[in-house]
C-alpha cells in the first residue's frame, strides 16, 4: 500500500495507554473534526455572505431564514467555533497538566499554541462579520485597544482597520483575514501539528520499560475510537445547532442609539474584565500578549518531568508549570464570571 | 581579519540577501496592507438653528455622537465617545456611563469612575451666518 | 443519517417563507410570510407597489419576529411625527413641492394642531409666563424664515423652564391632544398620533389600536375621528385640569362639550371635512399662533352673500387637484365641465358641484350621502355679508338644543 498521511497518523499499532480516553480526553481529535466542519460550513456561507456594511446585514438574515438548511448551516459554524476555543483550550490543559510538552515534543508544543491563537483571531475577525449592533462595541473598543501600543498603535490601527474608524474597508479586510489570511496559515499549521504528532513519537507516554503494560492497540482499533469521538461531538453540535441559534441583531446604523449593554465575546469576557480596572495597554494588550508568551516558555524555562513520569495526569515533575497554568485558568474564568455576574 | 573561508562568506551573503529580501517584503506587506481607502469623516456638524435649542436644554446628537448643551454661559458641545475605548457612553439622569467598561462622567463630562482618566472631549460649537449652529469635532 | 432525518424535519416545520418584490423599491421582503392577514392600507398606496418596509421600516429579510421588527420606525405607527419624514417623505412622497400639492409633512408639522402654539400662548400668558399674547413656543422647535404670517420659528415648550406651577400643571395635565401625543385612554378617544391620527379611522369602530386588522389610511374622516380630540371633554380655568367627559358623545347636537355653542343644521348634519379644506386642517406650510389665522371657511364660502354667489371653478384641466382628490375618496363623479365650489383662497371644495337650476349639490366625503342646497342671494336673508361670525347667522339660523 502507498504511504499517506492518514497512515502516517494511525501506525499499524500504538501502545494502548496512547489512546485511552481519560488521559487524552479526545480533545486532539475533536479539534480536528471542528475544523473540517467549519470549513465546510464556512465554504457553504461563503456563496451568500456579503461583506459589505449595508450587504453584511441582509445577506446573513438570508442564509439564516431564508436558504434550506441555511439556519442549520450557520448554527453549526457558530457552535463549532465556540467549541473550538473550548476544546483546543481544554486540549492546551491535558498536555499542560501532563507535561506532554518535554521534548522532543516541545516545538509541536508552541505549534498547538499558534493553532490556539489562530482560531481566537478567527473566531473574533467572525464575530465582527455579523456586523450587527451586537458587535458594535467589541468591534470599536478592540480596534482602540491597538491605537494604545506604543510608538506603533497608530499604523496597527490602519493595517487592521483601513480607515479612520471601523466601515466599510474594516469589514472586507476582517472578511479577507477571516475567510483566507487566517484559515491557510491554520490548515498548514494544523496538517504540521499532526504531522509532528507522529514523528515526536506519537503521544506521551512513558519509555517501553517504564510502561506497566505492554498492550498495543490495532489501526482497526484506534479509528473506530476515532469515528465513535467524531460521532459522539458531531451529534452534541448538531444538537446544539438545533437547539439554539447563532445571535443575530439588527444591521449597525449611524447614529442608533446603543444596546444597554456592550459585552464582548465571551472567550474575551475576562479581557473585558480587566479593562474595567486597568490601563488599556497593560490590560488589554500587554497581559494577553503576555500570558501567551508565558505560556509558550513554559517548556524551555520551566523543569519537566523525567520521561518515566510521562503518560499520567499531573506528574511531580512538573509542578510548577501545572501549577502556573492552572492558576492561569482559575484567573481567566473568574474574571469571566465577574464580567458575566458583576 | 579572522580568517573566513569563501564557503562561509557565501553562505552568510546568501543568508543576509534572504533576510533582507525577506524585510523588504514585509515592508512592502505593511504599507500594501496600510493603504487607507476610507475618506477622512466629517468633522462640521450643521446643527440647524440655534432658536431649536433653548436655554438650560441637554440635546443628544446621535450622529455625531455628542450633547449640546445650553445654558447661561452659553452654547457648548461634549463629545459621547469615552475616552477609555470609544465605545459612546449613554446619558443618565446625574451624567453618564459608558455600557463597554463602566466608566462613569458627571454632567460636564468630569470621570467620575474609571477606567477612563480623561474627561469627555469638550467641542467647538459656533453660529455661522445663517445662524445655524456648526459643531466642530476636530 | 438520523441525525440528517432530525435536521429536515425540524426544516420542514418551519414557516413557508412568502415573498413579495414590491415595485417601488425592488427588494424582496418577506414580512407576509406571518402577516397574511393585514389588509392593504389604502387603494392609493397598494401592497404590490409599496410593500411593507418602505412605510414601516424593520428587517424585510428576517423571519424571527425580534429581529424582524426590531427596527421598524414608529412601532406600530410610522406615520408618528418623530418618524414620519423617514416613513412617509420624500419628494414623489409626501415631501415634495407645494405647487404639487405634495407638502403634506411640511405642512401638518407646522400646523397648529401638531405645535399647539396657540393654547401654549394663551396658557402663558394667562399666568404671566409670557409678556404678549403672540404665540412664542411649540410642543417643539420649529422655523420657517419664510413664513407669510410673519410668525418665523417656535422654540419648544419646555415646563421645566417655566417656574409658574400653574403652568406646570397645565403641561402635565392638559398636553394630550396635539399630534404628537398619546391619547386618552378610552375607545371614544381612540386615535393614533402624527398622520395617522386623523387617517386611520379608529374612532366608534370599537376596533383596538393594536388590532392587525386596523391598517387602513383614508381622506374620508368622519366627524368621529375629529370628536377624539375636539369632543372630548374640556379645561377647567379654576383648577387647572382637564375634565375628560365620562360618557360617548352619541348626539352630535346635544353631546357637544360647549354647552352654550349654537348650530345650524349643516354643522351636526355634514362631517367636519365636508367643509374644512385640506389647509385648515393640516396648515398651510406657514407658522400660525392660534386656530383663527388658519380656518377661514364660514357660511357665505357655500352659500354666498345675499349680493354674490359663491365663488366657483369649472374644471378644464384633468390635471386639476380636485380630480386626484375625488380620485382618492371616489364619493362624486366629477367630469371634465362640472363647476365646483372653491374657497376665497382657491381651494377646491371638490364635492360641491353647481346643478343646472342655481342649486348645489354636496357628497359627504364620509357619508357618501347627497344633499342639495340653494345660495343666499334671491332669498330673503337680509345679513350684512362681512357679519359672518357664528353670533351673526346664527341669529335665524340655529337649533333650538
Amino acid at each position: 500500500m502507498r504511504p499517506s498521511f492518514f497512515h502516517h497518523l494511525h501506525p499499524p499499532t500504538i501502545p494502548a495507554a496512547q489512546a485511552q480516553w481519560r488521559y487524552t480526553l479526545g480533545a486532539g481529535g475533536i479539534a480536528v473534526m471542528l475544523v473540517l466542519v467549519l470549513l465546510v460550513t464556512g465554504a457553504l456561507e461563503m456563496f451568500f455572505y456579503i461583506p459589505t456594511p449595508d450587504q453584511a446585514g441582509p445577506s446573513i438574515q438570508t442564509i439564516a431564514f431564508l436558504v434550506p438548511f441555511g439556519g442549520l448551516v450557520r448554527n453549526l459554524h457558530y457552535w463549532a467555533a465556540q467549541a473550538l476555543i473550548v476544546v483546543a483550550a481544554v486540549h492546551l490543559l491535558r498536555v499542560v497538566f501532563t507535561a506532554a510538552y518535554v521534548p522532543p515534543r516541545r516545538f509541536n508544543y508552541l505549534l498547538g499554541l499558534a493553532l490556539l491563537v489562530l482560531s481566537l483571531l478567527l473566531d473574533f475577525t467572525g464575530y465582527a462579520l455579523r456586523w450587527d449592533e451586537g458587535v458594535r462595541w467589541a468591534l470599536v473598543a478592540g480596534t482602540n485597544l491597538l491605537k494604545t501600543v506604543p510608538w506603533m498603535g497608530g499604523g496597527l490601527y490602519a493595517l487592521a482597520v483601513g480607515g479612520p474608524e471601523p466601515g466599510g474597508a474594516t469589514l472586507i479586510r476582517f472578511y479577507a483575514w477571516h475567510v483566507f489570511g487566517l484559515v491557510l496559515p491554520l490548515v498548514i499549521l494544523s496538517a504540521w501539528h499532526l504531522f509532528r504528532v507522529r514523528r515526536d513519537g506519537g503521544i506521551a507516554v512513558p519509555p517501553p520499560t517504564a510502561r506497566a503494560t505492554a498492550e498495543r492497540i490495532s489501526r482497526n482499533e484506534l479509528v473506530r475510537r476515532e469515528a465513535l469521538a467524531a460521532l459522539i461531538a458531531g451529534v452534541a453540535l448538531l444538537a446544539l445547532a438545533l437547539w439554539r441559534a447563532a445571535p443575530l441583531a439588527p444591521p449597525i446604523t449611524i447614529g442608533s442609539v446603543g444596546i444597554a449593554e456592550a459585552r464582548a465575546p465571551w472567550f474575551l469576557l475576562w479581557v473585558q474584565q480587566l479593562l474595567r480596572w486597568g490601563d488599556p495597554f497593560w490590560a488589554g494588550v500587554f497581559v494577553p500578549l503576555a500570558l501567551t508568551v508565558g505560556l509558550a516558555l513554559i517548556p524551555y524555562l520551566l523543569p519537566g518531568p523525567p520521561r518515566s513520569q510521562l503518560g499520567r495526569w499531573f506528574p511531580p515533575g512538573g509542578r510548577l508549570a501545572q501549577i502556573i497554568t492552572g492558576a492561569i485558568a482559575l484567573l481567566m474564568i473568574g474574571l469571566t464570571v465577574l464580567a458575566l455576574y458583576p | 581579519m579572522p580568517d573566513v573561508s569563501r564557503r562561509d562568506f557565501l553562505t552568510l551573503l546568501r543568508d543576509g540577501l534572504l533576510a533582507g529580501s525577506g524585510l523588504l517584503a514585509l515592508g512592502g506587506l505593511t504599507r500594501f496592507l496600510s493603504y487607507q481607502t476610507e475618506p477622512p469623516p466629517t468633522t462640521e456638524f450643521d446643527l440647524g438653528p440655534a432658536a431649536n435649542y433653548p436655554i438650560g436644554s441637554r440635546t443628544r446628537l446621535p450622529d455625531v455622537p455628542a450633547i449640546l448643551i445650553h445654558n447661561a454661559s452659553g452654547f457648548s458641545a461634549l463629545s459621547l465617545v469615552c475616552t477609555h475605548l470609544g465605545c459612546t457612553v449613554e446619558q443618565k439622569v446625574d451624567g453618564s456611563i459608558c455600557p463597554c467598561h463602566g466608566s462613569r462622567y458627571d454632567e460636564q463630562g468630569n470621570v467620575l469612575r474609571g477606567p477612563a482618566n480623561r474627561p469627555l472631549r469638550a467641542l467647538r460649537v459656533e453660529p455661522n451666518a445663517g445662524g445655524h449652529l456648526i459643531l466642530h469635532t476636530d | 443519517m438520523s441525525a440528517l432525518l432530525v435536521a429536515a424535519w425540524n426544516e420542514s416545520r418551519k414557516p413557508r417563507p412568502v415573498v413579495l418584490v414590491p415595485t417601488l423599491s425592488g427588494r424582496p421582503e418577506y414580512c407576509l410570510t406571518c402577516h397574511a392577514d393585514v389588509p392593504q392600507i389604502s387603494a392609493a398606496h397598494p401592497t404590490g407597489t409599496f410593500g411593507c418596509v418602505s412605510c414601516h421600516g424593520g428587517q424585510p429579510l428576517a423571519l424571527d419576529a425580534d429581529l424582524a421588527h426590531s427596527t421598524m420606525r414608529g412601532g406600530r405607527n410610522p406615520s408618528d411625527f418623530s418618524v414620519v419624514e423617514a416613513s412617509c417623505g420624500g419628494a414623489n412622497c409626501h415631501s415634495g413641492s407645494a405647487a404639487e400639492g405634495r407638502d403634506h409633512i411640511q405642512r401638518a408639522l407646522t400646523s397648529v394642531q401638531t405645535t399647539y402654539a396657540g393654547a401654549i400662548a394663551t396658557v402663558r400668558y394667562a399666568f404671566g409666563a409670557q409678556s404678549g399674547p403672540g404665540a412664542q413656543q411649540g410642543i417643539y422647535a420649529i422655523e420657517d424664515p419664510h413664513s407669510a404670517t410673519g410668525l418665523t420659528a417656535l422654540t419648544a415648550f419646555d415646563p421645566a423652564h417655566d417656574a409658574n406651577p400653574s403652568v406646570q400643571t397645565f403641561a402635565a395635565n392638559c398636553l394630550n391632544c396635539h399630534l404628537s401625543a398619546q391619547p386618552l385612554p378610552g375607545a371614544q378617544y381612540a386615535r393614533f398620533t402624527g398622520c395617522a391620527a386623523c387617517h386611520a379611522p379608529t374612532a366608534g369602530t370599537g376596533v383596538q389600536l393594536n388590532a392587525p386588522t386596523l391598517h387602513q389610511l383614508t381622506t374620508a374622516i368622519s366627524y368621529a375621528q375629529c370628536n377624539t380630540c375636539h369632543n372630548r371633554g374640556n379645561y377647567s380655568m379654576r383648577d387647572l385640569q382637564f375634565h375628560p367627559r365620562t360618557d360617548a358623545p352619541a348626539d352630535r347636537l346635544r353631546d357637544y362639550y360647549q354647552p352654550i355653542a349654537q348650530f345650524t343644521r349643516c354643522e351636526y348634519t355634514l362631517d367636519c371635512v365636508d367643509c374644512h379644506t385640506r389647509t385648515e386642517a393640516m396648515g398651510d406650510g406657514d407658522i400660525h399662533g392660534n386656530k383663527k389665522e388658519i380656518q377661514y371657511i364660514r357660511c357665505k364660502t357655500c352659500h354666498g352673500t345675499p349680493t354674490e354667489l359663491p365663488l366657483t371653478k369649472a374644471l378644464t384641466d384633468p390635471n386639476d387637484i380636485a380630480f386626484r382628490l375625488a380620485l382618492l375618496n371616489p364619493v362624486v363623479d366629477l367630469k371634465i365641465g362640472d363647476t365646483i365650489l372653491v374657497t376665497e383662497k382657491g381651494e377646491p371644495l371638490w364635492n360641491i358641484r353647481a346643478l343646472p337650476g342655481g342649486a348645489y349639490e354636496l357628497f359627504g366625503k364620509a357619508s357618501g350621502q347627497r344633499f342639495t342646497f340653494r345660495p343666499v342671494m334671491g332669498s330673503r336673508c337680509t345679513q350684512n355679508p362681512e357679519d359672518q361670525s357664528s353670533a351673526s347667522c346664527h341669529q335665524c339660523h340655529s337649533v333650538q338644543r
